[in-house]
């Protein structure tokens, strides 16, 4: 009796877990197809807005480029935050706790004083005024923080005496990298790429300040506001839903495949 | 035969820990050559300075077949080496594994099969290529380690305690089988362990290491039988350990007084009349005698402990010094006996006991 009760208990909690998480994502993706956005009830069923964002340069626009700044950002931070986890667990540099303290220390400042902060530095000593790339390079400041401290937790696990044996038997330390490394540590490497790619994609004050004009989702949604929120940006939002969804749908079928190995048990 | 391996001079330091201190050693062409030492008496950094993985100080020089390897990285000193936790690849079959050697040679696919199919013979691992680490025993990890490190036949193997992972029963088969490995292959081993039994079972030649220090180098018969320093007589075979006043020294054999008797041994380090001594004698090379000899060191016997091959007797002697002493298994001698033991003062060596600290 008792343990069924606990059982149902256990089970309630977790469904009431997912409604928490996915009901603000389900509701936006059921407006993406209703006619009235601000009150959707009864539905009314349409799929406009998907063909007005299809016509829609502006939307295209915004998500190239929060695409752009999300890879850019994604790729910088997890080659910086790879190479100085290495740096420290495998070569011992000296005063590594006090590099890891500085490479931390990124997350704690606001990304609104990241944002104003960029856009001067470009504006007063470059001369230049906010762009894509500046905008990368901003975001890459606390991205790079995050992705050091997904790798560094991985990779404290990994043995790195393996990268000796290697040397040994005849690999150089690019082969090392290639053949030993690599292939055990990579996916604390694509963590650290997914967590800063995610950060940046969404960024809104980073964009705000240092992009102006040039639309990524994120202003486009904030801009959107002051004239109430077009539907258009739920469809968009949906679609985004999907591809993530595809996205770890694929990655799963390829673990359970055997095809991609994420973790290798302990020679 | 050739000389393979040449250290000179090799000191290394990690701060102020001495982890190997003037180093000079030659491995011979055939020579199974084992470094024997306690834990942290510098075995596994002298193996990673010969392997290029550790740089060792200035005026060190290793020397490979004839050519000064001490600055080349490890990629290019064509060393095999197993390692004491295996460190296999866990990415890689063990087909993979073992053929990596040959992989980094840029060997061509004939080559490697003709190698995998030589040496997974040799280590009885026919049927396992496609296995990963993780699906093999202790020993077929350590067989997968050791093919890995023979496959390209390298010009020297340097082994860190392969065995110390391994229970007594496959250790004891290992022990064998790495032996003729050894002598089939005809290239030098270099052998770490800290167990004395391994050494002397495999070895040709034993160098006892001591806080980074080579003791003592030498054929395995003449170490045991003949050591040169304190640490070495201490630490082959059960040594007992007696404390004595030298009375006087002639031709290399003290006489010294242990409790109103006589007792003699070989004299090291200097020793002289009136120092006190510490005199060590292997367990096996003392006799025991029911009748109480007046002239001998006399006690009782506390414990007969049967160890299958031999026995060992725990004797109390002069009261208060506690010796071990082995015996054939048909000795008749039991617990309680009143004995005398004495021994040949050839087998026996004395070293002066340096000053008591009055504290
Ligand atoms: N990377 C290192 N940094 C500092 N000290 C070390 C390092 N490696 C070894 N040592 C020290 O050097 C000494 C010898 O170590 P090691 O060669 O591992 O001994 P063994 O293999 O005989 O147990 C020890 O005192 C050890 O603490
Ligand atoms: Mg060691």
């Amino acid at each position: 009796m008792k343990s069924t009760l606990g059982k149902r208990l256990q089970l309630g909690t977790l469904i009431l877990l997912y409604i928490f998480l996915y009901a603000p994502i389900v509701y936006i993706v059921y407006v993406s197809f209703q006619t009235n956005g601000v009150w959707p009830f009864p539905p009314d069923f349409t799929l406009e807005h998907y063909a007005s964002l299809w016509h829609d340069e502006i939307y295209r626009e915004g998500l190239k480029n929060s695409l752009i700044i999300g890879i850019g950002t994604a790729a910088l931070a997890s080659l910086l935050a790879t190479m100085a986890t290495i740096a420290i667990l495998k070569y011992h540099v000296k005063g590594r706790m006090i590099m890891t303290g500085l490479f931390l220390s990124p997350l704690f400042i606001a990304h609104v004083i990241i944002g104003i902060s960029s856009l001067m530095f470009n504006k007063n000593v470059l001369g230049l005024s906010g762009n894509i790339g500046s905008t990368i390079l901003a975001n890459a400041t606390y991205a790079t923080a995050f992705a050091f401290l997904v790798v560094l937790a991985q990779l404290a696990r990994y043995d790195w005496r393996l990268d000796d044996a290697a040397m040994v038997f005849g690999a150089t330390p690019k082969v090392v990298f290639k053949e030993i490394t690599f292939p055990l540590i990579w996916s604390a490497i694509f963590g650290a790429f997914v967590v800063s790619f995610l950060l940046a994609f969404n960024n809104l004050e980073i964009s705000f300040y240092n992009l102006g004009a040039t639309p990524t989702l994120p202003t486009l949604a904030w801009g959107s506001l002051r004239h109430g929120v077009s539907q258009e940006l739920y469809a968009l939002a949906a679609l985004i839903n999907l591809v993530v969804f595809v996205f770890f749908g694929v990655l799963y079928a390829m673990l359970k495949s055997g095809l991609l190995k994420l973790d290798y048990k302990e020679a | 035969m050739g000389i393979v391996l040449e250290l000179k001079n090799v000191s290394k330091n990690y701060g102020k820990v001495i982890a190997a201190d003037n180093i000079n050693i030659e491995v011979d062409q055939t020579e199974f050559f084992s470094l024997l030492g306690p834990s942290g008496s510098g075995k596994t950094t002298m193996l990673r300075i010969i392997a290029g993985l550790e740089e060792p100080n200035e005026g060190s020089q290793v020397i490979i077949n004839g050519k000064d390897v001490t600055h080349a990285p490890p990629y290019q000193r064509g060393i095999g080496m197993v390692f004491q936790d295996f460190l296999l690849f866990p990415h890689k079959t063990v087909a993979e594994n073992i053929l990596f050697p040959l992989k980094m040679q840029g060997a061509s696919q004939k080559e490697k099969d003709e190698n995998l199919k030589w040496i997974t013979h040799l280590t009885q691992l026919e049927g396992l290529e496609n296995r990963y680490p993780y699906q093999l025993s202790g020993g077929q990890k350590q067989r997968v380690a050791l093919a890995r490190g023979l496959v390209s036949k390298p010009s020297l193997l340097l082994l860190d305690e392969p065995l110390a992972n391994l229970d007594l029963e496959l250790r004891k088969k290992m022990e064998i089988e790495i032996r003729r490995f050894q002598i089939e292959l005809g290239i030098p081993f270099i052998y770490v362990t800290h167990n004395q039994q391994e050494a002397l079972t495999m070895s040709d030649s034993i160098a006892i290491m001591n806080y980074g220090k080579m003791e003592q180098v030498g054929e395995k018969f003449s170490l045991y039988h003949d050591p040169d320093s304190q640490f070495v007589a201490s630490f082959l075979g059960s040594a007992d350990s007696i404390e004595a006043e030298v009375a006087s020294v002639q031709d290399g054999i003290a006489t010294m007084t242990f409790h109103g008797k006589t007792i003699q041994a070989r004299a090291h380090n200097g020793l002289k009349a009136g120092d006190q001594a510490i005199c060590y004698i292997k367990s096996e090379r003392i006799r025991m005698e029911v009748e109480e000899n007046p002239d001998a060191p006399c006690g009782v016997v506390l414990d007969k402990i049967f160890k299958g091959q031999y026995i060992d007797y725990i004797l109390d002697i002069e009261e208060g010094n506690e010796i071990i002493a082995s015996s054939g298994t048909l000795s008749q001698i039991k617990a309680k006996d009143r004995i005398s033991i004495s021994w040949d003062p050839q087998v026996a060596d004395a070293f002066p006991l340096p000053p008591k600290d009055p504290s």
